[in-house]
């Protein structure tokens, strides 16, 4: 009983950080058709500062999560106002957009991945913090791997509940459905794409920051997160945060489950696997209407 | 037609002959351009048949009905933007209007259909740059160069003047005098097409109330009042 | 594009002027150092790249991450049979393969768009990468493939501008063709196509396996300049990114801008390479980046610009 446990925490947990990074990219789509391809990249540098203000300030992880999301808000503002608007508003067709800004995204992912090398090198780097085993119901867990557990749920359902409840969630998920019925009901395109870009990094910052409080950092730890967002989102369905946490927990599940019934190097044979038949089967994710 | 739950086009149908021009028209939301969607291929009807010169072409993709002699327009203008106005005829011209060589010798060449259609100094303008009226005339332009057996029109007169429609509708005459091709033409109001069409057909929440002579069906009680339902408005339209 | 620029009579032009270029460049092995001449193969490898991707997604607007699959498949083709054929078959099988390979996912996937397209491409590609791994891991237990009695570099160049000028040939053929004019009609309004007589699936299926033979036989013929390959390295997802990025920044609409674009990616590259081999990756990202927002009809702009201010 213990080992199922196990297994499926360890999938959930998984899942957890999954779900935070794609509803960030998700937004993003969602709102704007930008492709972020460079996503991951951002939650690579949330790793690499939470790592830097430990080793070098003695800080606690945790107390400076708010810090690195705060910190990849503004970076999201900086890098929407410089790369990404000018493509909304030069654009002639959504599949303009959507081409544009996966190109400029390539570029993003080409830059942020060097200059992280540049500055550190490509070695890994890492720190312990609360690597000491926990036991639940006759499962033994890490108590690092809880708390990114707990926070990642914590902040997506925090998200979610934004979404829902807030005058700016709401304004966000209007701008989704119908974006010329929200802009004339006064909604304002030129703040809620920044703010809805920058959220989109925190998140992505967020979760690399959790990342680096369980396992070693490199520079290229992103892309496989970007694309793994990806999987999720279409699992989920694009626009759709709640398809996103959803998607996320079951990619996480079927990962784990998926690797210890067949072989550990199938790993990415099956996430792919399940995106293709997800794509071919519900185009608009598992969980659309 | 059933759309999940709902019923857009119900048990709806019409023998249209060869030649013939016929109006459809109906309140908003009646089901008009989900029905031509259906005549078209471009959806698939969830139950009834649909048989053009005796060749059965229910449930086929809208190419195929392109090549049994099926053209159509759309409501708002959807022409090749980025192609100029003799290319977007010639599109026509080069598949559909290639399987049907032999149907028509008198509108052949994309000359000619400009020509026709008073497109002729537009020729090399980009469709995208065209003003939305004769962005109109070309979508009628492209069905033309489909060589079809039927035009469905979509409401080319929406929004036109009087002297403007008599003259889209002069147009619409010819191509039927000329070409012997069949027209089923929708518009909103019966006032529009009442002094141009032999028949009309009257659609309402997806079924047909009337279908005759277009003097009888402007007369009749239960289109009057399938108009009134629209707060008066239409009852000025209809009448 | 506002008219039909490829009349049927320019196309033996157009074809001529392939061909003497062609001519041109095969005297190169001749008169070029070894260094050069992987310069020029690396432009030519990549103008054949851009031009076949161009030949399908530059009309109809799809975004086609399956580059490195057909390319890695090419490369496994003669990975496993050039002990058995001679060269120029593997190559032609590569082409084959990538063609077949193209048609079986394209009948699959073509109907999606945009960025779902995108990312089912790219899994796709993935997916066959993985499962090439594993499949070679568990029946072949081998990572990686050693390619014995590989051919002269000359001979390699010399194949690989053959099928540069057969795609070149190839696009315009198609371009001035039935089969172009519907894709162009397909990337306006596939909907209204299909009206006027297209079918559309048909026609997609067909320009994508088209232009898949390419990359295929490309990956074929270039795996000999590496003696020993793994899949990571044919597979890998940066050559199916770099095919787009030089056919997008060159112009994907146009026959010319890809071209150019490859030559001035490739030079710049290795420029790049040399003068920042530690920051390269930055500068090309932040290159790429003005790129697309201030230029991004392509480089192929420039030229059509330049045409009209003198006009």
């Amino acid at each position: 009983m213990g080992f199922w446990l196990e297994l499926a925490a360890s999938g959930l947990i998984t899942g957890g950080i999954y779900a935070v990074v794609a509803i960030g990219l998700n937004l993003q789509y969602g709102l704007m058709r930008i492709m972020n391809i460079s996503h991951g990249e951002f939650l690579m540098l949330g790793a690499y500062l939470t790592w830097l203000a430990h080793t070098t300030l003695q800080t606690n992880p945790i107390v400076f999560l708010p810090v690195v999301a705060l910190a990849l808000f503004v970076l999201g503002l900086v890098v929407y106002r410089l790369c990404f608007q000018r493509i909304a508003r030069t654009a002639p067709a959504v599949e303009v957009i959507e081409a544009r800004s996966l190109l400029v995204g390539f570029g993003l992912m080409f830059f942020v991945q060097n200059a992280v090398y540049l500055a550190w090198g490509a070695d890994l780097r890492g720190y312990s913090f609360m690597a000491e085993p926990v036991d639940i119901l006759g499962a033994r867990f890490m108590a690092n791997r809880l708390l990114v557990f707990g926070v990642a749920v914590a902040a997506s359902l925090g998200l979610l509940a934004l979404l829902r409840w807030t005058m700016i969630g709401k304004a966000v998920r209007a701008m989704m459905q119908s974006p010329t019925g929200a802009q004339l009901v006064g909604v304002d395109t030129g703040i809620l794409h920044p703010v809805v870009f920058g959220a989109g990094l925190a998140l992505a910052g967020v979760a690399g920051s959790l990342l680096s409080m369980v396992y070693e950092i490199s520079p290229s730890m992103g892309e496989p997160y970007t694309i793994t967002a990806l999987i999720v989102i279409t699992l989920g369905g694009l626009g759709s945060a709640i398809g996103s946490l959803l998607g996320g927990f079951l990619l996480g599940l079927v990962e784990a489950f998926g690797m210890h019934f067949t072989n550990p190097s199938l790993k990415m044979v099956l996430s792919y696997g399940v995106l293709v038949a997800v794509l071919l089967a519900r185009p608009r994710g598992l969980f659309a209407r | 037609m059933r759309f999940g739950g709902l019923i857009a086009v119900n048990d709806v149908s019409l023998d249209v002959h060869a030649g013939e021009l016929v109006g459809v028209i109906g309140p908003n939301g009646a089901g008009k351009t989900t029905f031509f969607h259906t005549l078209s291929g471009v959806l698939k009807p969830s139950a009834g048949r649909l048989t053009i010169a005796g060749d059965d072409l229910t449930g086929c993709p809208p190419h195929v009905f392109a090549a049994h002699g099926v053209a159509r327009t759309f409501q708002t203008p959807r022409v090749f933007r980025e192609m100029s106005a003799a290319d977007n005829v010639r599109f026509g011209l080069e598949f559909a209007g290639r399987l049907r060589r032999h149907a028509h010798d008198a509108f052949d060449d994309v000359e000619t259909i400009l020509g026709f259609l008073g497109l002729a100094q537009v020729a090399a303008v980009p469709a995208g740059a065209l003003t939305p009226a004769r962005q109109r005339l070309l979508e009628i332009g492209i069905a033309l160069g489909a060589r079809p057996r039927v035009l469905l029109l979509d409401e080319v007169a929406a929004g036109l003047t009087h002297t403007e429609v008599d003259a889209t509708a002069q147009l619409i005459r010819r191509v039927r005098d000329e070409l012997g091709v069949a027209v089923i033409w929708i518009e909103h109001a019966v006032r529009v097409l009442m002094d141009y069409v032999e028949r009309v057909a009257v659609l309402h929440q997806g079924v047909k109330i009337a279908d005759g002579d277009p003097r009888a069906v402007a007369r009749d009680v239960a289109v009057i009042e399938a108009y009134l339902g629209e707060d008066g408005e239409a009852q000025r339209a209809a009448a | 594009m506002s008219r039909r620029d490829v009349s049927l009579r320019s196309v033996p032009t157009a074809l001529g002027a392939t061909l003497l270029c062609g001519l041109a460049l095969v005297t190169l092995p001749w008169l070029l150092s070894d260094f050069l001449l992987a310069l020029a193969l690396s432009c030519l490898m990549f103008a054949a790249l851009a031009v076949s991707w161009s030949m399908f997604c530059g009309p109809t607007h799809y975004l086609s991450l399956a580059t490195s699959a057909f390319f890695g498949l090419g490369a496994y083709v003669t990975a496993w049979g050039l002990e058995s054929m001679p060269y120029g078959m593997a190559v032609l099988l590569g082409g084959l393969v990538g063609a077949a390979f193209a048609a079986a996912i394209g009948t699959l996937v073509l109907h999606l768009r945009g960025a779902y397209f995108a990312v089912i491409t790219f899994g796709l590609t993935e997916l066959t990468l993985h499962s090439i791994t594993y499949f070679e891991k568990s029946y072949a237990n081998t990572a990686g493939r050693i390619i014995g009695n590989a051919p002269e570099t000359p001979l390699i160049y010399w194949t690989v501008l053959a099928v540069t000028v057969l795609s070149v040939a190839t696009a315009i053929v198609v371009r001035a063709s039935r089969l172009g004019f519907a894709l162009r009609g397909i990337g306006g309004d596939e909907e209204r196509a299909q009206t006027l007589g297209v079918n559309t699936r048909r026609v997609k299926v067909i320009a994508f396996s088209l232009s898949a033979f390419f990359p295929g036989a490309l990956g074929a013929a270039m795996a000999v300049r590496w003696t020993y390959i793994e899949p990571l390295s044919v597979f890998n997802p940066f050559i199916g990114f770099q095919t787009v990025l030089i056919a997008m920044v060159g112009g994907a609409q146009t026959l010319i801008g890809p071209i150019i674009s490859s030559v001035f990616f490739s030079l710049l590259t290795e420029f790049l390479r040399l003068r920042f081999p530690y920051a390269f990756l930055l500068v090309l990202g932040a290159l790429l980046i003005v790129l697309v927002l201030y230029l991004p009809g392509g480089l192929a702009s420039l030229l059509t610009r330049r045409a009209r201010s003198h006009a």
